[in-house]
């Protein structure tokens, strides 16, 4: 072989590669542009990016430019099938699955909030006791300079979910941190709702533990500290408050669907048998399961999914099940500070959706829901909840006559003020363990200072 | 802007490429570059663009300053005030928070501490500039006479946020004239394929093993070890990849930026580590700091470890870095101090487990920015950190990602200088191995762009450099 033809042969394989890689290039572009894009990702439960709208401010602040490489990152045609290509077919590659759980973390365990720790069992007590010395119409009433309560810093949008999850046995669990004094912070914030609203209102907790309780592989139950014990101590910290035993109520039900695989919330029968707990301690009609109509979702893949992209809990979808209330009843949803009212159905029709989800079934949490039941009891339940909450409020509407469901992160009244105007007979605070021993419960004690 | 985006990837440089290929000639060839390298560097900054132009001019002047007063004393005055300049403006927008935060420690002032964004790539391009001022003064190059040039260099947007850290003696000749054949181009373009694939198929994957590793509040004695292991992996992926991208980047245009990264975890000492490390920043502080004449007759160890405080503060305005910086500082003092033959004399196996110990160790200094973990992890180190030896977590991480681990070490390896060695000798091999790679490179650039749909996990770590 001469040199000449040597020289061809080199060029041409280099100027393949160049047309190989430019021709990807210019294709990838295209196909960006012009492909179909998706304006919902299901599976995360978010919209997809905007296109971003230009102002100077944007551009300057270089929030424009962010945006606008952002649209074309977030907004890949066939985005879900590629996720799932990477779910089933690539992150399998990093590693093995381990022991016969098939057991896969994804993040740490979670951290101990060390500063905290030594700080919670103080400072809120302090704050919570000396504060409101008065109630608030007394305050009010005399002039008397009252200490302004400092609002609790909040810094988890979502503090019911966290990164710290592990897949075993198809089933996504989330791992509990602990609550470190928060449990003591939480049954004081309660305890100091009692205080205020004094003996007229009947004030219920029911935290609600996790999978992470029943379903945890025991050779790793050390990835997880225990609810339980932090739920013991919130039911002996509480002050006046009726303490509502979820966990033993769930426990008698492992071995049935109450809490979803793919998905960080409880299915609706699980709350169905921790509301009948509450219903019971009430002294409030709760409704046999078979007095519902019963809807089955299939294929449901929930939140888990979307944070650990595992190729176990797509590759098992699960059925999602939720229960109508058959009775008569009002539902008129607000805004977060009680204002432009509208009527609405208690939960969104399956037929109307994307794709079920426990948020698009039982509705978001940035609202005020009032639902006026044909339960003529003349009593008046404020629940105080997290998105645990979404599926026990239609479990009630049959023991109590007027529920106002409200969430303690979106929330813009007083609570306390709130309570008394709707002439509340009851208040239930109702969350899971992340939420009541997260960065969320401060927003208990803010909601009273508001 | 990065380019471990798919933005980049399919808009910014095709757009590029498609422009450069249609400029005739070598000054509109380079006007494509530079406006292509303003808008690259103001899709982040678009008001700090400003401040890298002004960083240019200021160098431009004062190199001119030096060449047209050789001799008359106004030539140092123009390197002293320009490199002053440049260090200032480092110093403001790197490291002021840091000083007045310092300050209020240790005096119980309260300095108000500024809480400035750093500019992406100060550190990178304000090195550049002062090479090159430093550089003109010794007379190693002449001054550039067209700011257009001299701008060119300064923004020159595929080593402008990672590096490698250029010198203009490098490029000097490129800049005024260059041509890229195909084997150039085809080169370049699979050097940035294998960079991103670096960065996207390893790097990005590997940060989550680490911080699963490293960023609980407890960590095993294994975890300790196998996290700074896997971070330090992490690092050269991410770091190596991006230089990677740079130089690919640049063969296309028909630059030539040296090496920044031999495979330096087959070092067998530290002094070697340092010498296939980052090897742009590392002679950089050898050429432009170890020989100022500061330290007189002890400059020789005065100057070293001036150098090592240089380099760790450069990653960081953070204690953890310039901990980092000497303690590499240390084991290099102590290479110079046993000597080159007797440290040769040491068995190969010892010195490879010395080095990788030494080096893990220091990645773990590099992960921890808070002093009170970097304080737990070197308890950890030694079994101390409360949990144990190794905890389930970890037991987790290390076999939901041991193929993942046990690749990029391979990886660490000179498998494709290798493979070229073999082959080289032998045309059809040639042949087989480019045709394999062609194929390769477009399998490579796929699967990255997939990864890339799921970037959830793309961390920049360049933003504090």
């Amino acid at each position: 072989m001469n040199d000449k033809t040597k020289r061809i042969i080199r060029n041409s394989i280099s100027l393949a590669n160049i047309i190989a890689v430019v021709w990807l290039l210019g294709t990838g572009m295209g196909y960006l542009i012009f492909g179909k894009k998706d304006k919902i990702s299901t599976e995360e439960n978010r919209t997809l990016a905007k296109f971003p709208h230009f102002t100077l401010s944007s551009y300057l602040s270089g929030e424009y430019t962010e945006a606008l490489a952002h649209y074309f990152d977030d907004n890949v045609p066939k985005r879900r099938e590629y996720k799932d290509l990477i779910a089933k077919k690539f992150i399998p590659l990093k590693g093995i699955e381990y022991g016969s759980d098939n057991i896969t973390i994804y993040g740490s365990a979670p951290e101990k909030p060390e500063e905290k720790q030594e700080s919670a069992t103080e400072a809120p007590t302090e704050e919570v006791t000396e504060a409101p010395e008065n109630t608030v119409e007394e305050a009010e009433a005399t002039e008397a300079p009252q200490p302004e309560p400092e609002p609790q810093e909040v810094n988890n949008d979502d503090g019911e979910l966290t990164n710290n999850i592990v897949v075993a046995n198809n089933r996504g669990i989330m791992l509990y941190g602990g609550g470190w004094g928060r449990e003591l912070e939480y049954a004081d914030y309660v305890s100091e709702y009692k205080r205020q609203l004094g003996d007229g209102v009947k004030v219920w907790s029911m935290v609600i533990p996790t999978a992470c309780s029943f379903y945890m592989p025991d050779k790793f139950k050390e990835l997880s500290a225990d609810e339980k014990t932090d739920l013991d101590t919130i039911r002996d910290a509480l002050v006046d408050v009726g303490s509502i035993d979820a966990y033993s109520a769930l426990a008698e039900h492992k071995d049935e669907h109450i809490y979803s695989r793919t998905d960080h919330h409880w299915q609706q029968i699980g709350a169905y048998y921790a509301g009948r707990e509450f219903a019971k301690a009430a002294g409030v009609p709760y409704p046999e399961l078979d007095t519902y109509e019963r809807v089955i979702l299939s294929g449901y893949v929930g939140t888990l999914y979307g944070y650990t992209q595992s190729a176990s809990l797509i590759d098992n979808p699960e059925d999602f099940v939720y229960y109508k209330p058959t009775t008569e009843m009002t539902v008129t949803r607000y805004n977060t500070s009680f204002g432009d009212p509208s009527v609405q159905p208690l939960l969104n029709d399956p037929i109307n959706m994307a794709s079920s989800s426990y948020y698009l079934v039982f509705g978001g949490d940035e609202a005020i829901t009032h639902v006026e039941t044909d339960c003529k009891n003349a009593r008046t339940l404020v629940i105080f909840k997290d998105s645990y909450g979404n599926a026990l409020m239609p479990l009630l509407t049959s023991s109590f006559e007027n529920i106002y469901l409200c969430d303690i992160r979106y929330f813009d009244l007083n609570a306390i003020k709130f309570i008394k105007d709707v002439g509340a007979t009851d208040v239930l605070f109702t969350m899971c363990t992340f939420s009541a021993m997260g960065d969320n419960h401060y927003c208990i004690y803010n909601n009273m200072y508001k | 802007m990065v380019f471990s985006r798919l933005f980049f990837i399919y808009f910014f440089l095709p757009l590029c490429l498609l422009a450069y290929s249609l400029a005739r000639g070598i000054d509109r060839k380079n006007t494509v570059l530079i406006i292509f390298s303003l808008v690259f560097y103001a899709w982040g900054e678009p008001v700090y663009v400003l401040l890298m132009i002004l960083s240019a001019a200021v160098n431009y002047a004062a190199a001119l300053v030096i060449h047209h007063s050789r001799g008359n004393g106004r030539d140092r005055s123009a390197v002293a005030a320009a490199v002053i300049f440049d260090l200032l403006m480092l110093g403001v927008f790197k490291y002021s928070g840091f000083i007045a935060e310092n300050i209020n420690l240790l005096l119980h002032t309260s300095l108000n501490v500024p809480h400035i964004r750093l500019p992406i790539g100060i550190s990178f391009y304000t090195f550049q500039t002062i090479s090159y001022v430093i550089d003109v003064y010794w007379e190693k190059v002449d001054a550039q006479f067209s700011f257009k040039k001299f701008l060119l260099y300064v923004c020159l947007f595929p080593q402008l946020i990672a590096g490698p850290i250029v010198r203009y003696s490098d490029i000097e000749a490129e800049i005024n004239e260059r041509s890229a054949d195909l084997s150039d181009i085809s080169y370049g373009l699979n050097r940035f394929v294998l960079g991103l694939a670096k960065k996207v198929l390893i790097a990005n994957q590997l940060s989550i093993v680490a911080d699963n590793l490293l960023g609980g509040s407890g960590i095993s004695l294994m975890g300790a070890w196998l996290g700074a292991a896997v971070y330090g992996l992490q690092i050269y992926f991410d770091f190596s990849g991006y230089s990677d991208m740079a130089i690919g980047m640049g063969r296309v245009f028909g630059f030539h930026f040296n090496e920044n990264f031999r495979h330096p975890f087959v070092c067998k000492d530290i002094t070697e580590f340092w010498q296939r490390w980052h090897i742009s920043l590392s002679t950089f502080f050898r050429d432009y700091l170890l020989y100022i004449p500061i330290f007189g007759k002890r400059r020789k160890y005065g100057g070293l470890f001036l150098v090592w405080l240089c380099t760790g503060i450069w990653h960081g305005a953070s204690w953890n870095y310039i901990i980092w910086g000497l303690y590499y500082g240390l084991f290099v003092f102590m290479e110079m101090q046993i000597g080159k033959k007797r440290m040769k004399s040491i068995s190969t196996p010892i010195r490879h487990i010395y080095s990788k110990l030494v080096i893990i160790i220091g990645f773990g200094i590099f992960y921890f920015e808070d002093l009170g973990k970097l304080g737990r992890f070197f308890k950890a180190l030694i079994g101390l950190g409360g949990s144990g030896v190794i905890s389930a977590s970890d037991k987790l991480t290390f076999f939901n990602n041991v193929w993942l681990i046990i690749a990029a070490v391979a990886l660490t390896f000179p498998i494709i200088s290798t493979v070229k060695k073999y082959t080289e000798k032998n045309e059809i091999a040639v042949y087989v191995t480019s045709g394999v790679t062609v194929f390769l490179s477009a399998a490579l650039l796929v699967l990255t762009s997939i990864m890339l749909v799921d970037a959830t996990t793309n961390p920049f770590l360049y933003f504090r450099f």
